[in-house]
Formats: C-alpha cells, structure tokens, sequence
C-alpha cells in the first residue's frame, strides 16, 4: 500500500512499473481502516478477526466488489 | 496453555517493541516471560502461523508485529519522542491509531517522491491531501504479506 500526491500520480506509477490498478482510498478512509484493524492490537483480548467479521468491516467502510472480496 | 503462553509471548513483544522503539529478540523476550528461548521461538512461531506477526525467513527473528515493522522502511511514524517504521503506508496509520496521542507519519510519494507527512492529533487524524493505492486485492494480501 502505497501513498501517492493524488490520481495521476497513481497512473504514472502504474504506467511506468506495469502494475495493475487496485484500489483507492483517501487517507480518511485508509485511517478509519487502519484504526479498525489495529487500534486493538495490543489489547490482551486481541484476535485475528475472521472472514465474516473482516467483510463486515470492510463493507460497512464502503469497500465492497472484488477487490475487497475475502472468498476465493 | 500454549495459546495462553502465546498471549503472554504476543503481549510482551507488543510492550516491548513499543516501549524501546526497536524489535525484542527471542532472548529478550525469554527474560520478559521468565520462560526459555526454545518455548518464546515456539509460540513465535506458533503466532506467525495464525498470521498475527511475521518472522524474518532465516533468523526466525521478529520481521513484523504488524503495524509495526522491525527494519526500517519509508513509512516512519515519529510519536511520544520515539519513532517506528510501518511496512506500508497503512500500516503506518495503524501505528498511529493504535498507539493513540500526536504523531506524524513521514514518508514521500511513491511516484516522484515529493515529501508527505501525515498527522494525528490525540489520536485523531489531522485532515490531509494524497490516496492511498491497493495493488494487491485483499484475499491475496497474506500469499506473500512482505509484498503487500
């Protein structure tokens, strides 16, 4: 996961490296990821969250579609 | 008791990274569980089997306590007179959501490098500019977890 200056600079990259395009996020929307995803990682009670509760994570902060899917 | 030792293992790396800003060694954290360093490198192992940490491929040593990253990056996380390295640059938020307070994320666009920094203030983000990329999709991010 990478952090670019905005769009076109996620296009040169992609362009110049032959990368696919994956998915974007603000840092708003990577923030509240983050903070669900770890901001409990040094509670005792910590564990690793299953599938069903890491895909309703994720959709309940938007990022739902293929790329965000977890089944195979 | 194994998956009681491991807490005690996943907990005491997590304080100890965070308190002296740099990974434990198996042995250190031995000493921090009063436990031997065969039993710590079995829960390690234990744990990054369950994908909780990462270990480095030979020295079995810790790689990554994710979000935190134990050999520098270009995601570094400066926070409470100390600094971290994240292995990407949401793994570097995470650092900063989890350890709470003001912090500052200090990295560059990954296409031309320009200087970026990233802020939270009490634990909240402070707005700012730039996106974040995904390349990998998210059922992939654990086939090879050091690219992702």
């Amino acid at each position: 996961m990478l952090l670019f200056r905005g769009e076109e600079h996620i296009e040169t990259w992609r362009t110049q490296w032959n990368q696919p395009r994956g998915a974007a996020l603000t840092i708003d929307q990577a923030w509240r990821l983050a903070d669900a995803w770890y901001g409990d990682k040094m509670d005792p009670g910590w564990r690793r969250a299953t599938v069903d509760e890491t895909e309703a994570l994720l959709t309940k902060l938007g990022l739902t579609g293929p790329f965000w899917s977890l089944r195979a | 008791m194994p998956a009681e030792f491991d807490t005690t293992v996943r907990l005491a790396l997590y304080r100890e990274f965070v308190r002296t800003a740099s990974p434990p060694t198996a042995e250190t954290l031995a000493k921090c569980t009063q436990a031997s360093i065969a039993e710590v490198r079995a829960a390690l192992e234990r744990l990054a089997a369950g994908k909780a940490i990462v270990l480095q491929p030979e020295s079995r040593e810790v790689l990554m306590a994710n979000p935190l990253c134990a050999v520098p990056t270009p995601f570094q996380v400066r926070t409470q007179g100390r600094s971290y390295f994240g292995s990407c640059v949401w793994d570097g938020l995470g650092i900063m959501a989890m350890l709470g307070g003001d912090s500052l994320l200090d990295t560059s666009c990954a296409c031309c490098g320009e200087a970026m920094t990233i802020g939270a203030r009490e634990g909240h983000l402070v707005p700012a500019s730039g996106v974040i990329h995904f390349a990998v999709p998210a059922k992939r991010w654990w086939k090879n977890i050091v690219f992702s």
